[in-house]
């Protein structure tokens, strides 16, 4: 676990220090010529400063103190679960700027209840349709909300 | 004595069959609005200000009927917005956040969906409650006082939030302060609100209006969780929850609420007082409610864990900010929340000018509007009782169909506040740093507290600092902020006490930081 917990604190670290750096003009109260004293980068430098250093008390923290000795996750299967998700879900919001929120809804929907419900073709189809139909009712005539769409909607949907 | 016979004036008004009427569908409405995640009680109240237009004009109660119409939708979207927060850990509305950290955890982990829902809806009824007593015999003494607030007590108020999460209890309280920075730094992103200038953007125009704080928190809470979820149980995990719901769920929060009835009035108090502040609503007051329920709980190691005092602390303090709200809005003209804002142009629309004269010039509407707020979380609280088994049930749909629906409906809902895919490339972004930080124990709450109240905090602290000409001894300069900032810096020194007298005494001390 150790690694895993300097490596993320180190992250923010590093995080805090880019931060920092960006901001470091009007990082004092008086460095500036605004009003109160303060610049623009007066909020964005201490909040990262704040960061940066609760982030290296806890690399020292958790470097001198005793860690459990498992890892991150607890074995193979869990790694593939999280990936199951995560794989088609990265996907489909990529797929999201192409085929707007309706398709890729529906075969989202549609892949889940097929490749991990494992049901029939029939109730595939139907959970397709329906969970885009109804966020359409719902958002879009409902409570005209415009969601996300693409080139292949101007004859499918009047909207 | 005169409140008693304006109070009575009010019911008449508010009784009315069309006043009952637009009552029904407001809090209906609103109710929908508030389970619908990026739909807020705001928008909620906007969509419908055209409509009050021709109610307040030709309809048989004037403007009363339309401003009854618009606070229904208020309170429902109140009540609606813990749903998804306690079923799915997606916030359905901004005051729902500080649900997540308790309602899902008693909703899921310990399987009580239904009770954590009656304890939220019962505790938002309570608040409200007290909120409006205070709103029918204190409004306008109060709303004076809060106008004496300053920049600097405000800002005082603010820091006191972040560290009551800091503080006794916590379990990591430096880890706490890293994602209080990381919180205030992304809060930080974007045009900066005095000059105008750019920060942290690194020449992408995409960040110019900064991140909001929507898709960050149902990215953390609502993808994150999914993904622990899938991890810890397996993919095609199917819910076993007990959604057979009657009155044993309602016998139990009542019983919860008589033993922390206490927390619940002082909260509300509070919360009530919060929302007379002016710019400050039920978010801002459900983090405050919150971290003040924690700080004097005996069981602080439960927050997190399913407490019920960690989800009727935020709610009651949620709702009575927002009753708490109308009274800046109605005596002084002042919006105390952005709802109460919309509601204002509202008045305006219908041609009643907001301020102390309306007690006189108009008390059947301001009477009817009090009236009309008993009533309302009265008829919001037996509706929502009723739905209670149905919304439980919920969690019995498959994994397969529920698991990319909930991912859908964030995705949803983290678009429709801006129209933006990058805010839905954010929410993903953090759903998955959500997870990790989840794994390695990082506490999730001060993160998400710190970017909703960091502009905030910054506005506060900036035209404090522009007041005293850049002296930071304006923190100390009354009584009020003085008091306040003391009271934060105990907070903060109370786990760094507790750790050297840990040392001292030779006790293992805590190793995650």
């Amino acid at each position: 676990m150790r690694p895993y917990q300097v490596g993320t604190a180190g992250v923010f670290v590093l995080l805090a220090a880019v931060a920092m750096l960006d901001s470091r003009k009007g990082a004092l109260i008086g460095a500036s010529r605004d009003p109160g004293g303060m610049g623009a980068g007066f909020y964005p430098f201490w909040a990262a400063a704040l960061m940066g250093i609760a982030g290296l008390a806890v690399m020292y923290a958790v470097a001198t103190t005793p860690q459990p000795a498992e890892g991150v996750f607890r074995g193979r299967e869990s790694v593939f679960a999280v990936l199951q998700l995560v794989i088609p879900m990265l996907v489909a919001t990529v797929a999201l700027v192409w085929l707007g929120i309706y398709i890729v809804t529906a075969l989202y929907m549609g892949f889940f209840a097929r490749y991990i419900g494992r049901y029939r073709w029939v109730w595939v189809v139907l959970i397709a349709v329906a969970v885009p139909a109804a966020t359409y009712l719902g958002f879009e005539l409902g409570f005209r909300v415009a969601l996300p769409k693409s080139v292949f909607y101007g004859a499918l949907l009047p909207v | 004595m005169e409140v008693f016979g304006n109070l009575a004036l009010g019911f008449a008004t508010a009784l009315q069959p069309f006043n009952i009427l637009m009552l029904f569908i407001g809090v209906t409405l609103g109710l929908i609005i508030g389970v619908l995640p990026g739909l807020g009680g705001t928008s909620g109240v906007a969509i419908l200000l055209p409509v009050t237009v021709f109610i307040a004009s030709s309809g048989p109660g004037g403007p009363t009927s339309a401003v009854i119409l618009l606070a229904g939708v208020y309170w429902g979207a109140l009540f609606g917005g813990v749903v998804t927060s306690i079923l799915f850990n997606i916030p359905g509305e901004p005051w729902a956040v500080a649900l997540l950290f308790d309602g899902f955890p008693l909703a899921k982990r310990l399987g009580k969906p239904g009770l954590a829902l009656t304890c939220s809806f019962l505790a938002s009824f309570v608040g409200a409650f007290i909120a409006t007593l205070l709103f029918t015999f204190f409004a306008k003494p109060l709303a004076d006082i809060a106008l004496a607030f300053g920049p600097p007590e405000l800002f005082a108020v603010f820091v006191l939030s972040f560290t009551t999460l800091v503080g006794l209890g916590s379990e990591s309280p430096l880890k706490s302060v890293m994602m209080i920075g990381f919180g205030l730094l992304l809060a930080a992103v974007g045009f900066d609100t005095i000059t105008g200038e750019p920060r942290l953007t690194f020449g992408q125009t995409t960040v110019l209006s900064g991140i909001g704080f929507v898709p960050v928190t149902i990215g953390l809470f609502g993808i994150g969780e999914i993904l622990a979820s899938a991890e810890e149980s397996g993919i095609g995990y199917v819910e076993r929850l007990s959604t057979r719901l009657g009155f044993k769920d309602l016998f139990e929060a009542l019983a919860a609420m008589r033993q922390r009835i206490w927390m619940v009035v002082t909260n509300s108090v509070i919360g009530f007082w919060f929302g007379v502040l002016p710019g400050h609503g039920a978010t801002a007051g459900s983090f405050l409610g919150y971290g003040l329920a924690r700080q004097y709980s005996k069981n602080k190691q439960n927050f997190g864990k399913g407490e019920i005092s960690g989800i009727m602390a935020p709610q009651c303090t949620a709702d009575a900010a927002a009753v708490g709200s109308l009274v800046p809005m109605i005596t002084l003209g002042v919006p105390g929340s952005p709802t109460s804002a919309v509601m204002m142009a509202g008045l305006f629309i219908w041609g009643l000018t907001p301020g102390p004269l309306l007690f006189i010039q108009h008390p059947d509407f301001v009477w009817g509007l009090i009236a009309s707020i008993y009533l309302g979380h009265f008829m919001t609280f037996v509706i929502c009782l009723l739905a209670v088994p149905l919304l439980a049930a919920i969690m019995r749909i498959p994994y397969a169909i529920l698991t990319p629906f909930i991912i859908v409906i964030s995705i949803i809902g983290s678009y429709s506040i801006n129209n933006s895919l990058f805010d839905v490339f954010i929410t993903i972004f953090f759903g998955l740093v959500g997870y990790w930080l989840r794994k390695l124990k990082y506490p999730l709450a001060p993160l998400v507290v710190a970017i909703v109240l960091g502009d905030s905090t910054e506005r506060e602290l900036r035209k404090s600092l522009i007041m005293s000409g850049g002296s930071p001894l304006i923190f100390f300069s009354n009584v009020r902020a003085a008091t306040l900032m003391l009271i934060s810096f105990a907070l903060l020194l109370l786990p760094l006490l507790q750790t050297i007298r840990q040392r001292l005494a030779g006790a293992p001390v805590t190793t995650d930081g």
